[in-house]
């Protein structure tokens, strides 16, 4: 299994054959894709992945382990997302800190949880048995969230960690989310980046967001990075060095060499950001 | 009572699903949270939040379940209405909701649901269910996971079922649905005429449809879908078709299969 580092793109169907015919070979480091849309299927799509997966690494990201959940985990799921994961060699798996399914439906979307030791203590259970069945390493994913599903007994950050640490797992970091967060709920995200253990992070994602009305952002993938979310990736990369990136894109997604552009922009960011970050390493290590 | 970790999740999933939610929400929200079993800490930060925001993650869910169903069989429900769609599956989130994780089968799932409910409708066009049915079948064939399996090498034999594609699939409408109009405004009615397609993945990963008689669908359904031996096949065919198993019946059952092999859906005599 590789490990790939720099800026990678979420692979859409709405793309998939520019990618198949080259046109993103050289400009971008790796893909990351969401195995449901490729599991239990035949036909072209998974053909298709799989000359796309001899040329590029593949991590997966993951939309309905409901994590948050209180269903029992789908053993034909588990066992259909393990053969994909060891077919296209994942270095790790992640999924959100949401739940999407209740008393058997599954809704399809990220929904959110409360920010509680109980919940803490039920989600880290479920990671860790995750990572069992999956045979590799799991990242959570800090998501975009309207509305707290009850009181909390701390906030966002502390509950993040506090999962990281009983499940001993990793963090997929999406700063977008962060920021959308922020913004919907007004803190700082830098305070919150501060408080989430740094050391766990894996991989990160950046998107665009838009607006639902003129009180709340949602996360829609559907827009352009912007720059406070651009200083924010900048700011964890200092910290953390070289790692994988995820551009994702769901909606409104441009011609595809404007958004090939929009991976490269991400990639100054980051190369700026790790130049800084191996001067610091420099400096801990000889003095200044 | 559900445990309290259940019970916050049973609120909002009831307030995503429930047909009655936003009406009662917009009511008396607290009612709403404590006949879930929330307690006072958490009803108070849902309410501070209020009730339209709970209600947006209702319209999150909804735009995009609705939207996906509505991608795959867009003729029906343009043909439906679209308030009636939309009530539709605002019930089918009600009453059912999706059970499969993978988002590209919601829409097999909603048309599994309204299928006996629009056939009982008489508001609703007799053929939609066949309609549906029918646009269901690009997407669903294109991307089953069977399919493109290696021909058998063996030769037809009478005492053994044949081995076709497993991504084909028997049709059986009541109506001409696939000579209606791609046209999403289109509102003519399909010819009532007894409708048999046979619908396969070809090699290239193309979705072919081979419209064929009701002999040929007669005996397609024994072989394909009961994987009778042929002989015994082609009796039962027959029967049910309330003739003998003639010569004119087996020459065209001999080109039927003559058919199916050219297309690379027919892949030779199950191995005994
Ligand atoms: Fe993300």
């Amino acid at each position: 299994m590789t490990t790939p580092t720099g800026i990678g793109l979420g692979l859409r169907a709405a793309f998939i054959e520019r990618v198949e015919r080259g046109e993103a070979d050289g400009k971008v480091a790796f893909l990351e894709l969401s195995p449901e849309n490729y599991m239990h299927r035949g036909g072209p799509a998974p053909r298709r992945l799989g000359a796309i997966s001899e040329r590029f690494d593949i991590i997966t990201h993951g939309l309905m382990m409901s994590l948050g959940g209180v269903d029992p985990f789908d053993d034909e799921y588990f066992r259909e997302l393990r053969s994909f994961l060891d077919r296209h060699r994942s270095p790790w798996h992640s999924d959100h800190l949401c739940w999407c399914g209740f008393d058997g439906a599954l809704l399809h979307d990220l929904l959110p949880i409360p920010f509680d030791t109980g919940t803490a203590i039920r989600v880290a259970d479920r990671v860790r048995a995750a990572q069992d069945r999956l045979g590799r390493p799991m990242a959570v994913e800090n998501i975009s969230w309207y509305l707290e599903l009850g009181r909390g007994q701390r906030d966002e950050p502390e509950f993040v960690a506090e999962v990281l640490e009983r499940a001993d797992c990793l963090l997929m970091l999406d700063v977008n989310n962060v920021f959308v967060n922020s913004r919907n709920h007004g803190f700082d995200p830098y305070t919150w980046l501060a408080k989430v253990p740094l050391e766990r992070v894996v991989q990160l994602h950046v998107a665009g967001h838009e607006l639902w009305d003129d009180t709340l952002i949602i996360d829609t993938h559907g827009a352009d990075v912007r720059n406070e979310v651009y200083d924010m990736l900048a700011w964890v990369i200092e910290r953390v060095g070289p790692k994988p990136v995820v551009l994702e894109r769901d909606s409104n997604i441009p011609p595809f060499a404007q958004l090939l552009d929009e991976v490269a922009a991400v990639d100054r960011v980051y190369q700026d950001a790790l130049g800084r970050w191996h001067a610091n390493q420099l400096v801990a290590k000889h003095g200044s | 009572m559900a445990a309290k970790g259940e019970a916050r999740l049973a609120a909002m999933s009831a307030a995503i699903r429930a047909a009655d939610a936003p009406q009662r929400i917009r009511a008396d929200y607290a009612a709403f949270l404590r006949e879930h079993g929330l307690v006072d800490g958490d009803v108070d930060a849902l309410l501070e939040r209020g009730g339209e925001r709970m209600l947006v993650y209702r319209s999150l869910v909804h735009n995009r379940l609705r939207n996906v169903v509505r991608e795959f069989i867009d003729r029906s429900a343009a043909r439906r209405g679209k308030s009636e769609f939309r009530a539709d599956f605002d019930a089918f989130m009600d009453e059912q909701a999706p059970v499969t994780p993978y988002l590209r089968d919601v829409p097999a799932e909603f048309v599994a649901w309204v299928t006996p409910r629009w056939t009982a409708n008489e508001a609703v066009p007799p053929y939609l269910v066949d309609l549906a049915r029918h646009e269901l079948l690009e997407t669903d064939v294109r991307n089953d996971p069977a399919g493109g399996e290696e021909p058998t090498e063996l030769p037809l034999a009478l005492d053994r079922p044949l081995r076709f594609d497993g991504s084909c699939r028997l049709m059986r409408y009541a109506w001409a649905v696939h000579k209606l109009p791609y046209a999403l405004e289109d509102t003519s009615t399909p010819p009532h005429v007894l409708t048999n397609l046979l619908v396969f993945r070809d090699r290239t990963g193309k979705v072919r449809y081979l419209e064929i008689g009701e002999w040929s669908a007669l005996v397609l359904e024994e072989l394909i879908c009961r994987k009778l031996p042929v002989a015994e096949g082609l009796r039962r065919a027959a029967d049910r078709d309330g003739a003998s198993l003639d010569d004119e019946r087996l020459a065209k059952a001999a080109n039927l299969f003559a058919e199916l092999a050219d297309h690379g859906v027919l892949l030779g005599a199950e191995p005994g």
